[in-house]
């Protein structure tokens, strides 16, 4: 190995990015030397994967400087990040299932120089690489055909090639056991030796402390620092990574809260996802939070019950009498409403228009029985609603893709208000929404609650689920790992359970 | 959205957005006042009635696609479907009495719609496809059932079918009162309806369909199977103007619809379109073969013009959304 000119192989300077008016990093710096592991670490939306996005190409940065083995680069794609050597693990898979493992592997080659592809040694090198890994994976196997272990492996196999200078991790191990990890991390430590520059994204900080040379932690778009491994411990990296204050968002909960369970969940778990023994149960007029970290099964959880995946097991309670939900038409039915995560493909209608989006789900109050509707009281519902929910809007005529993100929102919490709903799922309530509008939203699920709704809220927004929940369900790994009660609301303890640690 | 007419036409841009917002009845009229100053014989009953007679048939099948297409779907079958349901209802109305034919060659024509319903619905094939499927299985079976060879009407109930075809209504061919009440009630359908709201719905968002309890299958079922029934009226009336039924019919009428629906504005993504903008698409593709007839230019420049006129609407129909 050539001796290195520079202490630092990769050195991000002053690093900001914003996505329209949200600013996602702010002067953020992290340096990486040759033959380190560093780990990148901090809350759900604190900028890691926006950090990542720009060092590989995906997004380009605001302002800041990105230099690697001395000389400033400027990636403008994936495929530049990669000629210099950037190879980045995403947390989603991104390979193409119809392909081999070896032409999945060697897939940024293909095509690139030679006219003819000589698929036997292509083969032979992508085997070479996977044995060498320590994994029995078959490189001429189709994706498809692949456990979600070995597709990981695969994803890393692909971003480990001669020429690798920086190598990111991000979350590799969320679906690795532990001899499973055990091998990835010797692998990753005969790369460090190589000379790689390793870059490590996780949550779990077991892991972090043993293998990281250094940790940096972003929290809120701000780096506070980078310290080395051995000058810290787990109560401390915890602490960096909330280090900030409740505040005054939230309204003040008015509490009327059931006796008896509006709705109940009992040993659920799904056919093709992680969520397994969920069980849990809402009061009427409560607000339930469950809080984790991306891909512990929470948003999964919501879908299973509402019956938009497949359920392998559990039974569902409603008001006592128990409830088959095998499609979303039945959830519907039983007045159970559901507001997805992802506004814009799951939630709203973007080309129609507010009035159209409100009554796709109200048709049997405003219709005849042959199905006519009575514009009259069409408009008066939605009229009503968009006042109530204060939706800024010139009519109800405006097409939902020309409203905010939050009214958007509003929009789609007002699909399923319109029907009384027994129980509404909110998944992600805030995501890409103002502040103003967020307070709004608060009122909105007070409201809801008070009128004997029982809701569930799903958050990654730590303040925000402490704010607005009375009680609430830790996931990790697919189950609830533990239930904090109102006095025990503390962004540490619900990091705490999100990783699967017992409370101090 | 909530301006008027006034204060859209008050500014140059106005103007413009206007002219783009109703591009197709824009491009109607101006054919209308091209064809008129061009040909003495373009504004007589005769011609205007025969121009109506012409586009009936390929009308009520482009109705039919414009509710599949609003799904974000496509139906292929739809002309091979009039050939096999014109042989069919020959054949039934030399059989049995007039109203039973027609029932019976309606109900064959949704339950053929139904197939590809099924298909795309439930089996989740793609639409291009099983209607790709049905469209050469529908094209084969009249040929069969035919021999090959025109099955002409014999009996009374024929020759009242094509005295009704042929006729018209305070002149209005009978024909195409038939397609403009077809227009009427899917008008009425998409706009208060709730058929026609939850099948824009699908077409603009099926995830978010399904996820507000919508039964997505059960609404893209019915599109194919009701596009199948009106192959099966566009048929019957094909048939009752020539006073028979062949295997030939219909030819590559599928295209001519998707050109109807596409100059009608609406999107091949689904959601977008209504059945007054459809009915205009449909009257355009009409009047320009018409006027080229009666230019005496022959049907190969026609096919060009045609082409060119699809390009245009759909680019103007660009500007829309800017």
């Amino acid at each position: 190995m050539k001796e290195p000119v520079n202490e630092y192989r990769l050195e991000m300077s002053g690093i900001s990015k914003s996505f329209g008016v949200v600013s996602v990093l702010k002067d953020v710096n992290i340096k990486v030397k040759h033959g380190e592991i560093h780990a990148l670490l901090g809350e759900n939306g604190a900028g890691k994967s926006t950090l990542i996005k720009i060092l590989s190409g995906v997004h380009q940065k605001d302002s800041g400087k990105v230099v690697l083995d001395g000389a400033e680069i400027n990636p403008k794609n994936t495929h530049e990040g990669q000629v210099l050597g950037i190879n980045v693990v995403y947390q989603e898979l991104s390979l193409v299932k119809d392909l081999s493992v070896a032409e999945n592997i060697y897939l940024h080659k293909l095509g690139a120089s030679k006219f003819w592809m000589n698929w036997k040694e292509l083969t032979k090198n992508a085997q070479e690489l996977l044995d060498s890994l320590g994994f029995k994976i078959d490189a001429t196997a189709t994706v498809r055909d692949l456990s979600i272990v070995q597709k990981q492996v695969v994803e890393i196999a692909k971003a480990i090639s001669e020429d690798t200078k920086v190598l990111v991790l991000d979350e590799p191990t969320t679906v690795f056991d532990p001899t499973d990890i055990k091998k990835l991390f010797n692998n990753l430590l005969k790369l460090k030796e190589k000379g790689i520059s390793i870059i490590y994204i996780s949550h779990h900080l077991d892991e972090i402390f043993k293998i990281a040379d250094t940790i940096t932690v972003l929290r809120d778009g701000i780096d506070t620092g980078s310290v080395p491994v051995s000058k810290t411990d787990k109560d401390s990296v915890i602490h960096l990574m909330i280090g900030r204050e409740l505040k005054d968002l939230y309204p003040v909960r008015d509490l009327k809260i059931g006796e008896e369970p509006i709705f109940e969940v009992k040993n659920l778990a799904g056919k093709d996802c992680i969520v397994h023994d969920v069980s849990f149960s809402v009061k009427a007029g409560e607000v339930v939070g469950i809080a984790g970290l991306g891909g512990s099964g929470r948003t999964e959880t919501a879908k299973l019950i509402f019956g938009a995946d497949k359920k392998k097991s559990g039974t569902i309670f409603l008001e006592g009498e128990e409830i088959k939900i095998n499609s979303p038409v039945d959830a519907a039915g039983y007045q159970i409403g559901f507001v997805s995560e992802d506004r814009k493909e799951e939630g709203v209608f973007l080309p129609l228009s507010i009035r159209r989006n409100i009554s796709v789900t109200s048709f049997g109050s405003i219709s005849s029985k042959l199905g006519f509707i009575n514009i009259d009281s069409e408009y008066k519902k939605v009229l009503g609603l968009i006042e109530k929910l204060n939706i800024k809007t010139p009519s109800s005529e405006v097409n939902v893709k020309n409203l905010s993100g939050g009214n958007q929102q509003k929009v789609a919490l007002a699909k399923w208000l319109s029907i009384d709903s027994k129980v509404i799922f909110i998944d992600e309530p805030t995501r890409g929404v103002d502040v103003g509008a967020k307070i709004e939203i608060y009122k909105l699920i007070n409201e809801v609650a008070k009128k004997g709704v029982g809701v569930v809220v799903i958050s990654s927004d730590m303040p925000e689920i402490m704010g607005i929940s009375d009680r609430i369900l830790v996931m990790h790994e697919g189950t609830f790992y533990g239930e904090l009660q109102k006095d025990q609301f503390s962004e540490e303890n619900i990091l705490r359970y999100s990783i699967g640690e017992p409370l101090k | 959205m909530a301006l008027t007419l006034k204060e859209q036409l008050s500014s140059p841009s106005g103007i413009l957005k206007f002219l783009v917002k109703y591009n197709t009845v824009f491009i109607f009229i101006l054919l209308l006042i091209f064809s008129a100053l061009i040909s003495d014989v373009f504004f007589t009953s005769v011609n205007l009635s025969n121009l109506l007679k012409q586009v009936s048939g390929i009308g009520i099948i482009s109705i039919g696609m414009l509710i599949v297409i609003l799904t974000g779907g496509i139906d292929l079958s739809v002309g091979s479907m009039v050939a096999l349901l014109a042989v069919t209802f020959a054949i039934l109305v030399n059989l049995v009495v007039l109203p039973l034919a027609i029932l019976i060659t309606i109900a064959i024509g949704f339950g053929l719609g139904s197939i590809s319903g099924y298909l795309v619905a439930y089996q989740k094939m793609a639409p291009f496809v099983a209607t790709l499927a049905l469209m050469t299985i529908a094209r084969g079976l009249g040929f069969i059932y035919s021999k090959g060879s025109p099955i002409t009407f014999k009996t009374y109930g024929g020759l009242y079918m094509s005295n009704f075809a042929n006729n018209s209504t305070l002149g209005i061919p009978n024909i195409a009162l038939v397609f403009f009440i077809i227009v009427i009630i899917t008008m009425v359908m998409l706009r208060y309806n709730v058929f026609g709201r939850l099948i824009i719905a699908i077409g603009s968002n099926e995830e978010a369909s399904r996820l507000s309890g919508i039964k997505v299958n059960k609404y893209k079922f019915l599109v194919y199977a009701i596009s199948g029934a009106l192959a099966a009226t566009a048929a019957i009336i094909v048939a009752s103007r020539t006073n028979l039924g062949s295997p030939n019919m219909g030819m590559a009428w599928e295209l001519d619809a998707i050109a109807a629906v596409v100059i009608g504005g609406a999107s091949l993504n689904g959601g977008k379109g209504t059945a007054i903008n459809t009915l205009m698409g449909v009257l355009i593709l009409g009047l320009i073969g018409n006027i080229l007839n009666l230019l005496n230019v022959p049907s190969y420049p026609q096919q060009v013009v045609k082409g060119g006129i699809i390009i245009f609407a759909v680019l103007l129909q660009r500007f829309e959304s800017k």
